[in-house]
């Protein structure tokens, strides 16, 4: 390739990866604004918003909301994924296929046809507006990750540990405390920490399983996006980057760098 | 080993059984209750879908969301192919740095990222701005509210979709094949022409395939983005639940959307190693 478009082309694509990382930071300066609407940059920096964002009950619920529903369905999603990552791990051929299909089916359904399918079955059962139906429904995204990340560290497992662990006479349960859990702890780790993000960020399914309530953080920005652009938005938007980053840096110091599955979105 | 062998597939059922049962109830049985309601229009069973496909404010919804999708994919690919190729050819911290920064978005919530995107594009945004200043325009653009918004919105949420499987592509192409191009006096236009892009297509074609069945469904952005009348099926969908309280059409609208879905990703996985591209990410 002649070097002037190598250089071109660098140049190019350099700034594309700029552009994919930088925008998310806007929030940041957006949240010190000290107008009661966002300027960008702002004219006056200020931490007003911050102390409206702990002041404001509604605010302080919503974030409670949003952590009780990841612990729930993080919880929920690491039991029943590890127990199935387990399980498929065993399986060979057509079986296997299938019943991971299965498992990854939530990432292909687009979310917003799931979501109404579970607001539909909620509603008589007295679901919406609930923690746990909030995290029953946060646990179907939240699945695929966890058997994803704990399937790739089962890779790492020899099964002559398992028969070793077995011929010196461990029952099922101390062979899983003493040699596998051990060995796929990096699996588990990042399980939890796909399926902490997924839960936090959920917007789909939160904004139909929300009622008024059990409003989750994102759902409370949702609502008032739609309304105003007001820098309280943006201290909750900032909120959440920061756990981002922090459970990434998390994974980091783990020395983990696991494949994240095909995200789900919308 | 004393009963190893008939205690094996019983385990096996049992480890797989919580997760499994959790799916058929809470997922697929939910489907299929829905897909029960889309026939249960009391002027017929197929009556919710004649109507979608035959009305015309339905129609400008499809075709927006179609619209929509197939512009999104063309930008991902022109963006997604460069990125791509120069990941191939980073070693060390740059390879890192750079694969850092292609999946950092993944890491942001979708509605962090489209919020960052409403404040950048507003009238008296920082983009409007920077482009007054630079004397490209005398007053503000409408940036925000139509579909320009929603194809920059959308491409930043898409592009990572993008490059990964042509990344997973491009690295397999062994570059002896490029250098033997070279040396049987081939241009480096020509070269890239009838030896890399053909040896690059099936990342191509499964990046392609990703992103626009992502965009079918997208709800958030466009939602937030996008103006009154580039409305896409899964914010017709929304409508129709919340707003209008017909759960009839909803459902209907909600499988039409699957049933795309379904097929074209049924095409692509025939046409392009689209499970191949997505278990190397």
């Amino acid at each position: 390739m002649p070097k002037a478009v190598r250089i071109l082309l660098h140049i190019g694509v350099s700034a594309i990866l700029a552009l994919l990382v930088l925008p998310a930071f806007v929030v940041v300066p957006a949240s010190f604004n000290a107008a009661s609407f966002i300027r960008l940059p702002p004219a006056a920096f200020s931490m007003r918003w911050y102390g409206g964002f702990f002041q404001d009950p509604e605010w302080l619920s919503s974030l409670a909301t949003s952590a009780e529903v990841a612990a729930l369905a993080t919880g929920l999603s690491l039991s029943l994924g590890t127990l199935a990552a387990l399980g498929l791990a065993r399986l060979g051929g057509a079986l296997r296929t299938a019943l991971y299909g299965l498992f990854l089916s939530p990432l292909i359904v687009p979310t917003i046809v799931t979501a109404i399918a579970l607001y539909y079955v909620s509603r008589p059962l007295g679901l919406v507006g609930t923690i746990p139906g909030l995290a029953l429904g946060h646990t179907l995204l939240c699945l695929p990750f966890v058997l994803v990340n704990v399937g790739v560290s089962l890779h790492s497992l020899d099964p002559a540990l398992l028969r070793a662990a077995e011929g010196l006479g461990a029952g099922p349960w101390r062979v899983f405390r003493t040699v596998t859990m051990p060995i796929i702890a990096p699996g588990l780790l990042g399980g939890a920490v796909f399926a902490v993000i997924t839960s936090f960020d959920e917007v789909v399914i939160s904004i139909f399983l929300s009622g008024i309530t059990a409003k989750t953080l994102p759902v409370k920005m949702w609502e008032t996006i739609r309304v105003e652009f007001t820098p309280v938005v943006a201290v909750a938007a900032t909120f959440l980057i920061l756990l981002t980053l922090t459970l990434f840096a998390l994974l980091r110091l783990f020395g983990l760098r696991q494949a994240k599955p095909a995200e789900s979105l919308s | 080993m004393k009963d190893t062998r008939s205690r094996r597939p019983l385990a096996t059922a049992l480890l797989l059984l919580p997760a499994a049962l959790f799916l058929l109830l809470w997922f697929a049985a939910p489907l299929g209750e829905l897909l029960r309601l889309s026939f249960s229009d009391p002027r017929g069973a197929l009556a919710a879908y004649r109507e979608l496909v035959t009305g015309d404010v339905y129609r400008r919804v499809f075709a927006n969301t179609l619209l929509v999708s197939v512009v999104v994919t063309g930008i991902s690919i022109l963006l997604g192919y460069p990125i791509a190729h120069v990941l191939t050819r980073l070693h060390g911290a740059r390879l890192h740095f750079a694969f850092w920064c292609v999946l950092f978005p993944f890491w942001v919530s979708v509605l962090v990222r489209t919020f960052s995107w409403m404040l950048l594009l507003e009238r008296n945004g920082p983009v409007n701005a920077a482009l007054e200043a630079l004397g490209l325009t005398s007053a503000p653009l409408p940036l925000l509210f139509n579909n320009t918004a929603v194809y920059i919105g959308m491409t930043h949420v898409m592009l990572p979709y993008a490059v990964l499987p042509i990344y997973a592509s491009l690295v397999r192409i062994d570059r002896r094949l490029l250098l033997a191009s070279d040396g049987l006096g081939a241009s480096p236009w020509t070269t890239f022409r009838r030896v890399y892009l053909p040896l690059g297509m099936p990342g191509v074609g499964a990046a392609a395939a990703l992103v626009f069945l992502l965009s079918l469904g997208f709800f958030i952005t466009p939602a937030l983005l996008g103006g009154i009348s580039n409305i896409t099926v899964a914010m017709l969908i929304e409508h129709l639940v919340n707003e209008r309280l017909v759960w009839s059409l909803a459902a209907a609208a909600a499988f039409l959307l699957l049933g795309v879905t379904l097929a074209l990703l049924f095409v692509a996985a025939r046409l392009v190693p689209i499970g191949q591209a997505l278990s190397e990410r």
